[in-house]
């Protein structure tokens, strides 16, 4: 979208679910080109702290701000962030040109989904509907819905889920080859995925 | 903004009318009461006040079963959040309103001349009658499309759409059954305010909705 | 209280054409106004909670739900008295008098209000939604206002006291009815104390625990 310079900060991120307090005190700094990975075991609360720093969660004490230029409003933050999880479905009735269709916005798209289509080895089934889909196509194209706008931050859960080889090497190869232009953060616990990334933090 | 509502209808007009499973529903619901009522009444035509009454109920009944489904379905499909990190939350709302409001007219259209084939009904004020039927439709499709969110939120749960939205759409009901009433009754006593306060209802009801649907959808 | 229902027995003289019954009036009014009193707290703090206003001990969506379980049983108890009343002044329990019809109304609202709290199951989206709703249920009352007098002619009898006081209330009786407004108004600052105090203790009983484990 643009090439400004973009921070994310989050200070003392805390969140609890009923007595159960899964977050505590979480700092974390970036700016354009800087990634990070986080990591730990399951449910130690990877997913809920990248939706804090997504805005589709609120935190239960503590603040995230978005800049660019200037501070960005909490609601316009979707317009800048990709952001693909284990919660993200696409639509079962459309097709994969469908769904991106619908995904993106801004003039230029269409170019871009014949790349990343090509790329993700998706071109031949671009016109299947999604219900017919494997689950491992579904994540490719699920990645393909998070970057189709080219936004300037990232924020990928578990990327490499139910990917074969093949998938795995393409995701990475594209987070390496934008990582320098982007804020890259990565829930993940494949140590490969985690070498991609800059810097890590540890929950659990 | 404008680009989004597209953007968002073209999609929830094609997820819906692949699988046409609401709108199946609404009418079959809608097919199976006014002929079951038929069925009953052995012939016998109803009285105006009464032909009103049923009439509503089944408008009524026939929305309930499928108005909700447009957010129901990105719950249970599980594609709510992606709609969420696509879409602004207005957006998202004026779309599924104007979807709602085509539903709506769809079910009217195929609803109302059903009944008034089967139940023997003859209008007196066509105009008036149209106008009635119109206004509660609006109506009931504008206040309920919030209430669809709301159920979609608490899973969804059969019944529950019907009872919150049955308070709030209590005066639209009470309205549009006693114009419906006077307009096959007779003609030329069409009282237009009726149609004026349905309007204003519907408006004012989605400039609540407005401002309160983002409560509803964010978490 | 007490003080209530002696003056409501013993002090006020009954109504020239109602009767020993017409002494239901001390008790029906009072309930039927904390009602309505526990309708309009409620929607109040709904909106306070929606617009962010932050509260220690007990959010608002919290409060708002016990003003309206507050509400929801003086809702029925008028609905009770009132019918009473009605089988004794006019024949029958119910005839869908617009005053009849309001509190029904807003008994439904109730209703609805309290299913779509069960149905939630999440805290937070629970206050959320529940605020939402009893707001989006509350400005539509006005509607009722304006229609349910255009439809049905009312045999109740408070415009006529409110119209004309002295012809049916005498100061005795009036002071009486005052003194039960307020205290059944008290009556529910109390309860409504009560439950939010309960709350706050049970909060605080589950962080002890969650810090001792």
């Amino acid at each position: 979208m643009d090439t400004d310079h973009y921070t994310l900060v989050a200070r003392d991120i805390s969140k609890s679910f009923g007595r159960n307090r899964l977050l505590r005190n979480i700092n974390i700094a970036l700016s354009t080109g800087e990634s990070l990975a986080v990591t730990g075991p399951n449910g130690s609360g990877k997913s809920t702290l990248l939706m804090i720093l997504a805005g589709l969660l609120k935190q239960g004490a503590g603040s995230v701000t978005h800049a660019a230029s200037g501070e960005i409003h909490r609601d316009d933050w979707l317009a800048h962030i990709g952001y693909t999880g284990p919660l993200i479905n696409a639509y079962d009735e459309l097709t994969a040109v469908e769904n991106i269709m619908f995904a993106r916005h801004g003039a230029g798209a269409c170019a871009r989904m014949e790349a990343l289509l090509e790329r993700f080895r998706l071109a031949e089934h671009r016109d299947k509907k999604i219900k017919h889909y494997s689950s491992g196509m579904k994540q490719r194209l699920k990645i393909i819905l998070s970057i189709i706008n080219d936004p300037p931050v990232l924020i990928l859960d578990e990327p490499g889920t139910n990917l074969d080889a093949e998938g795995k090497d393409l995701v990475r190869s594209y987070i390496d080859s934008v990582r320098s232009k982007k804020i890259i953060i990565i829930a993940t616990n494949d140590p490969d995925e985690e070498t991609l990334c800059t810097g890590g933090i540890r929950l659990g | 903004m404008v680009r989004d509502i597209i953007r968002n209808l073209r999609k929830d007009f094609r997820v819906e009318f692949r699988s046409r499973f609401a709108l199946n529903v609404s009418i079959a619901f809608a097919v199976i009461t006014t002929t079951a009522l038929s069925l009953a009444a052995g012939g016998v035509p109803f009285s105006p006040r009464v032909q009103s009454m049923l009439l509503w109920l089944i408008i009524f009944f026939s929305a309930m079963n499928g108005l909700s489904h447009i957010f129901v379905r990105e719950e249970d499909q599980g594609t709510s959040l992606f709609l969420r990190i696509t879409a602004s939350a207005d957006s998202i709302f004026a779309s599924k309103l104007i979807y709602n409001l085509a539903f709506m007219a769809i079910v009217l259209c195929v609803v109302t001349p059903l009944f008034m084939f089967f139940m023997q009904v003859t209008v007196r004020d066509a105009v008036y009658f149209a106008g009635s039927v119109a206004g509660g439709g609006l109506s009931i499709a504008a206040s309920t499309t919030i209430m669809a969110a709301m159920v979609a939120k608490a899973g969804g749960k059969g019944s529950l759409f019907t009872i919150i939205s049955f308070p709030v759409l209590l005066p639209v009901l009470w309205l549009s059954i006693l114009s419906t009433a006077s307009s096959i009754e007779s003609a030329g006593h069409a009282d237009y305010g009726t149609l004026i306060f349905l309007l204003a209802f519907s408006g004012f009801i989605t400039a609540i909705s407005f401002l309160l649907f983002r409560y509803v959808w964010q978490d | 209280m007490p003080l209530t229902i002696v003056m409501a027995f013993l002090w006020a003289p009954p109504a020239a054409l109602l009767g020993d019954a017409s002494r239901i009036l001390y008790f029906h009014v009072p309930i039927a106004w904390v009602s309505f009193l526990a309708f309009v707290v409620s929607g109040i703090l709904s909106i306070l909670h929606l617009s962010g206003v932050k509260k220690q001990n007990g959010g608002l969506d919290e409060k708002a739900y016990h003003s309206a379980a507050i509400g929801f049983t003086f809702t029925i108890m008028t609905v009770i008295t009132g019918s009473i009343w009605a089988r004794i002044s006019w024949g029958t329990f119910w005839n869908w008098d617009p005053r009849e019809t309001s509190i029904v109304i807003i008994l439904l609202i109730y209703i609805a209000y309290f299913s779509l709290q069960g149905a939630l199951t999440d805290n937070e989206k629970r206050g959320r939604i529940g605020s939402t709703y009893l707001i989006l249920a509350m400005v539509t009352l006005p509607f009722f206002v304006f229609l349910v007098p255009r439809l049905y002619p009312s045999l109740h009898p408070d415009p006529i006291i409110n119209a004309d006081k002295k012809i049916y209330l005498d100061d005795h009786m009036k002071l009486t009815l005052i003194v039960g407004i307020l205290s059944f108004s008290i009556l529910y600052c109390y309860l409504f104390d009560l439950m939010n105090r309960i709350l706050v203790i049970r909060k605080k009983i589950e962080e002890y625990r969650e810090t001792s484990n």
